[in-house]
């Protein structure tokens, strides 16, 4: 199994894990798709990108407002919400949920998933120059 | 020059005012984000030319890709930047450049990459090849080499 099919079948598994996860995505700091499963009418380029971007700029925001290091950016909208985190230096990983999904156990599984990809990021060369 | 777009100024804007966009968005975002985005919207564009001019599905060699690249994107195009060449490097391209719009105007010594430059190229490769590439600047004009040289190699 390639190394972005193990992380397809590892997002597969993390929407599928909960009926509140409506889509996921693993993208590369500079805005490249790695693997996501997300809602038919989202692109997944546009979506890759956004992220990159709005992670970058919660950081930036996190040094220059002083707001030291940042664990995540999160919207919520009253559709939903939409949480980006970092999962090490090679990836980042975002994720949607419902508006009926409970924050903290929401939190959980998005650390819980963050661990992982970065685990599987580590143990694969493929992403060495990612 | 066609004069297709505004009658009296033409198609042509100065490089001035685009790197004034470009530092403008750095202020307000941040070096990163923009960076992001210039690379995401240069991607989009070579895509769209990609296929304009008939490169995507098409099984021309890379000189002749790098040919009609070269020609729309140069002195005969939109000057974005002259393309020297493409060679197949590995699984992916090393692609070398000069006079890229990106560079143009920066101190030598900086520190600044191309962003919309390497992603135009990015995407003209990704839509030939059929794969999904990660770009890097690995040489530049501003730091002593003579061409703005990229290298672009498969993801995953």
């Amino acid at each position: 199994m390639s190394s972005l099919s193990a992380l397809q079948g590892l997002l597969q598994s993390y929407v599928v894990s909960s009926p509140d996860i409506q889509g996921a995505a693993v993208v590369t700091p500079d805005g490249l798709p790695l693997a996501s499963v997300l809602p038919n009418a989202m692109d997944e380029e546009k979506t890759a990108a956004m992220s990159a971007a709005m992670l970058s700029l919660g950081e930036r925001i996190g040094k220059e407002l002083a707001r030291g290091n940042i664990d995540r950016v999160f919207v919520q909208g009253d559709a939903g919400y939409g949480v980006l985190t970092s999962c090490g230096d090679d990836a980042m990983l975002l994720t949607l949920a419902s508006k009926d999904a409970k924050q903290g156990m929401l939190f959980l599984q998005i650390k819980q998933m963050s661990e992982k990809v970065s685990a599987a990021m580590g143990s694969s060369s493929s992403f060495a120059a990612v | 020059m066609t004069t297709e777009l505004r009658p009296e100024l033409g198609d042509f804007s100065s490089i001035i005012c685009l790197k004034a966009i470009i530092t403008g968005i750095e202020e307000a975002l941040g070096d990163k984000t923009t960076q992001i985005a210039l690379v995401a919207a240069g991607r989009a564009r070579g895509r769209n030319l990609a296929a304009s001019i008939g490169l995507d599905n098409s099984s021309l060699s890379l000189e002749d890709i790098t040919s009609k690249v070269a020609f729309a994107l140069g002195k005969e195009g939109t000057r974005l930047l002259i393309l020297d060449k493409i060679e197949p490097k590995g699984e992916g391209y090393k692609v070398y450049t000069r006079e890229t719009v990106c560079s143009s105007g920066e101190e030598l010594g900086s520190s600044r990459v191309c962003g919309f430059t390497l992603g135009a190229v990015q995407g003209v490769l990704e839509t030939v090849s059929g794969k999904r590439l990660r770009g890097r600047q690995t040489e530049s004009v501003l730091r002593g080499s003579h061409q703005d040289v990229f290298e672009f190699d498969p993801v995953g």
